[in-house]
């Protein structure tokens, strides 16, 4: 079947944001031919670092600086359209899809991704309890599920599951069927109560 | 040139806008229409001004003698927010049925009157608060409510150089009984098939009916709300103001393929929306 003009340039794009999906393969110097623009430094604090990232086009998301040009990998591109929540990492302590973030709104504040959670070496606890309750499978989700749940917990420790289920309804799971998920959440939070954490 | 500034003061956005920056807020509709132009090979060649941090825009003032919602003020804020809950309840309920936790911390009410869905929950709820616009722009401030600036579908008589800066609401509702519903084909992260504001007095001789998703531009639902001001509080009258609704909605839309599922539904929405609201007259939330 032929593809119509619209079609192949469709198909085309497509084809060509798989060629730039690696890290530090995205061509900024492509974007600079195509629209003559004069790109700047991009800096913000990510896991509690600066961060300077160079000729950041001025329609570029967030979730692509993250994993184009920084190689932050644990931040996932689902949907690209804001409906699955794979992407989600927090900006300034608030959980935002990145892919719906333009990168410039990051400029000077605080991103934290899922790598940004584990410290020398040992998992966050809300991670544990992931791996504890059997709440993760193929994983993909699971960043954005995490992030999202440390969010709530930061405002709500001890949340009921109706707030559990609010917070995580913008993160899409194909496999657990969020039992598990919302568990580990609730679990989380009961350790921390019991001291049981730090 | 292609460049992304981020307004420091309402001037600078103006004279941005002047040379043919874009606007973007929370960027939540923006950043798809981009991907969607840069899929089909559009790399976007204008610049970008970010509007989301100015003073006057994130200003919410819903106690003073003109109640204000600065355009740049989230969904989460208006969902978290007690002044907004106790006052104009339809706002924050709405606030809490769109997106997700994620979309509503970037979202705003200005953005979503601006990109002027037919089925934008905010507009919903703003429209039966009798919501006014301010706009600025470098020729100076006009008001317009908010139903005649909403054109049709995605479409506003904003001119490229105008910015919302927030919308005035009616202070004669403030406190009254409001109710926002929304149905949507699972419970978030959807774009509503049909959404109702209501608010009701005690007296009714003010009421507020407004539905979504189904009319090309917001409408306040005049036939319904003159019913509602010279009936008698009660069933009859909610399941009566429902049908009025429902067909207030084929006049003004003929009967499209989606008619047999929106006339009842708007019936039932709009009558469940007013019971609700009367349960709050009679029984207010703090003494239940």
């Amino acid at each position: 079947m032929a593809l119509s003009t619209r079609n192949f340039r469709f198909f085309q794009a497509i084809e060509d944001g798989h060629k730039t999906s690696h890290p530090g393969q995205r061509s900024a110097a492509r974007d600079f031919e195509d629209t003559g623009a004069n790109f700047m430094n991009l800096e913000f604090i990510l896991n509690g670092r600066n961060q300077s990232v160079p000729d950041v086009p001025p329609h570029e998301n967030l979730l692509h600086v993250l994993r184009d040009r920084l190689g932050m990998l644990g931040t996932k591109e689902g949907c690209g359209v804001g409906e699955c929540g794979a992407c989600t990492v927090l900006l300034d302590g608030e959980p935002v899809n990145s892919c719906l973030t333009n990168a410039w709104k990051a400029e000077g504040r605080e991103v934290t991704t899922i790598e940004g959670l584990a410290t020398n070496g040992r998992l966050h606890p809300l991670q544990e309890a992931f791996v504890e309750a059997g709440a993760i499978q193929c994983g993909f989700c699971t960043p954005g599920m995490i992030l999202a749940a440390y969010a709530l917990l930061k405002r709500t420790p001890n949340p009921d599951d109706d707030q559990i289920k609010t917070a995580l309804e913008g993160n899409l799971c194909r496999c657990t069927g969020y039992k598990h998920i919302v568990e580990a959440v609730r679990l989380t939070a009961r350790k921390a109560r019991e001291g049981s954490v730090e | 040139m292609s460049r992304f500034v981020t307004a420091r003061s309402l001037d600078g956005a103006l004279d941005e806008v002047s040379h043919g920056a874009r606007i973007i807020a929370g960027g939540t509709d923006f950043m798809i229409h981009v991907r969607r132009e840069r899929l089909f090979g559009d790399e976007p060649s204008h610049a970008f001004v970010d509007v989301s941090r100015l003073e006057e825009l994130n200003r919410l003032d819903l106690s003073s003698d003109l109640p204000f919602v600065g355009a740049a003020v989230t969904f989460r804020r208006l969902e978290t927010s007690p002044e907004v809950r106790s006052l104009y309840g339809a706002l924050a309920q709405c606030a809490a049925t769109v997106g997700s936790v994620q979309i509503r911390t970037l979202a705003t009410i200005g953005g979503n009157a601006a990109n002027a869905s037919p089925a934008a929950d905010g507009v919903t709820a703003l429209v039966a608060l009798g919501a006014r616009a301010k706009i600025v722009s470098p020729e100076g401030t006009r008001t317009e409510r908010l139903e005649e600036l909403i054109t049709g579908p995605n479409r506003t008589n904003l001119s490229p150089e105008e910015i919302i800066v927030g919308f005035e609401l009616d202070r004669s509702v403030r406190g009254t009984a409001q109710v926002f519903r929304k149905i949507g084909r699972r419970q978030a992260v959807v774009i509503a098939r049909l959404n109702v504001a209501v608010c009701l007095g005690r007296d009714l001789s003010d009421p507020r009916v407004v539905v979504g998703s189904c009319f090309p531009s917001p409408r306040r639902l005049s036939a319904v709300e003159a019913l509602l001001a010279s009936g008698s509080p009660g069933p009859t009258l909610w399941k009566e103001a429902g049908l009025v609704a429902s067909k207030e909605f084929v006049m003004v839309c003929g009967w499209r393929a989606s008619a047999s599922y929106k006339t009842p539904v708007t019936a039932a929405l709009v009558t469940h929306a007013l019971e609700s609201a009367w349960e709050q007259v009679e029984v207010p939330d703090d003494h239940r």
